[in-house]
């Protein structure tokens, strides 16, 4: 649902970035399982650069933020200071079974357990590691989830909805209709 | 190529400073006490021509804390140096000089089992993050993390 309203330069501005997200990956401690599925989005099969889906190396340049693994004691001040330099609108897609919870290294004396104790996470995606088509599908989440902060003007009506890390999509599609 | 070395070999040429075990087909373990650790290393450098350090492995059995040199050489053998540390007060001397690739082992033994390397200046933490507290040594049987400590990380307020 494509919003007319705003000036044109706006319009154009949301319209290219609906169009063409562009992601950063950051692994925070993982096993390199969720990168290499990552990777199988890039490759022939999948291909998600005909969607308009570049991974870009620096998160300046980027509009979705992939975290994947648990995140390490070293790693949680990189990654809120990564977090950080993503220009707004920026939206967080936690991969795997570690960015939700830990998994395997749940409990244990180098780990925080979980990527939403120290960003805030839009979607999260299940699966050790989780399908190229299940990425491909969080990002779509993600960028429907951008339109609708285009629609409302903000991120701020999700949080008045009473939903602030929205666990699951599915909740989010509830809010949403 | 060397010819593999053989058990009566290394038995020979350690004689007294430690007790020699074939323990697999390519590999030799030597027990020695920590006051001879040096003099193990370095006849099984110069007598063995053992000039590679594979590893140091450290382990807490709960009684006493193990710790295990293996080198080998261009004959393929493994020779594997064990010794046992009481667990209050761990202190072995330190091997970095005679055997530089030692360094990074013994810092990271020191991070994470809390031995004492003996001679070392430079024991600062290498594994674990940097605001890490002191005297937690999490790989140790006895050692649970504490609530109330702070152990690095985001502090304060999450979002």
């Amino acid at each position: 649902m494509a919003v007319i309203t705003g000036s044109l330069s706006q319009r154009l501005v949301n319209w290219a970035r609906v169009k063409s997200p562009w992601v950063t990956l950051f692994n925070s401690g993982g096993c390199n399982a969720c990168d290499i599925e990552v990777i199988a989005c890039l490759m022939p099969r999948f291909d998600v650069e005909r969607f308009g889906i570049l991974v870009k190396g620096s998160p300046r340049h980027a509009d979705i933020m992939i975290v994947t693994g648990h995140v390490t004691l070293k790693q949680a001040s990189r990654l809120r200071r990564v977090w950080e330099q993503i220009p707004e609108p920026k939206y967080v897609i936690a991969l795997g079974a570690c960015g939700a919870s830990g998994g395997v290294f749940h409990g244990l004396y180098h780990s925080v357990n979980s990527v939403d104790s120290v960003i805030p996470v839009d979607a999260f995606v299940v699966g050790c590691p989780p399908r190229p088509d299940e990425i491909i599908n969080a990002v779509v989440t993600c960028l429907n989830l951008l339109k609708e902060d285009i629609a409302h003007g903000g991120k701020e009506w999700r949080q008045t909805k009473g939903i602030k890390n929205s666990k699951n999509t599915t909740e989010i599609r509830e809010v949403i209709q | 190529m060397i010819d593999p070395i053989t058990l009566d070999f290394v038995r020979e040429k350690i004689q007294d400073i430690g007790t020699a075990e074939q323990v697999r087909s390519n590999r030799i373990r030597i027990t020695t006490t920590p006051g001879r650790i040096r003099d193990v290393i370095r006849s099984v450098q110069e007598l063995l021509s053992c000039d590679r350090l594979l590893t140091i492995s450290a382990a807490d059995n709960g009684k006493t804390l193990e710790l295990i040199y293996h080198l080998t050489g261009s004959h393929r053998m493994v020779v594997s140096i064990a010794l046992e540390l009481p667990r209050d007060a761990p202190q072995v001397p330190t091997t970095s000089d005679i055997l530089p690739p030692a360094g990074i082992y013994e810092r990271q033994i020191h991070d994470l089992f809390g031995i004492l390397f003996q001679g070392r200046s430079d024991l600062k933490k290498i594994i674990l993050n940097e605001d890490w507290p002191e005297n937690e040594y999490p790989l140790r049987k006895d050692w649970a993390p504490d609530p109330g400590t702070f152990y690095g990380g985001i502090k304060g307020e999450r979002v």
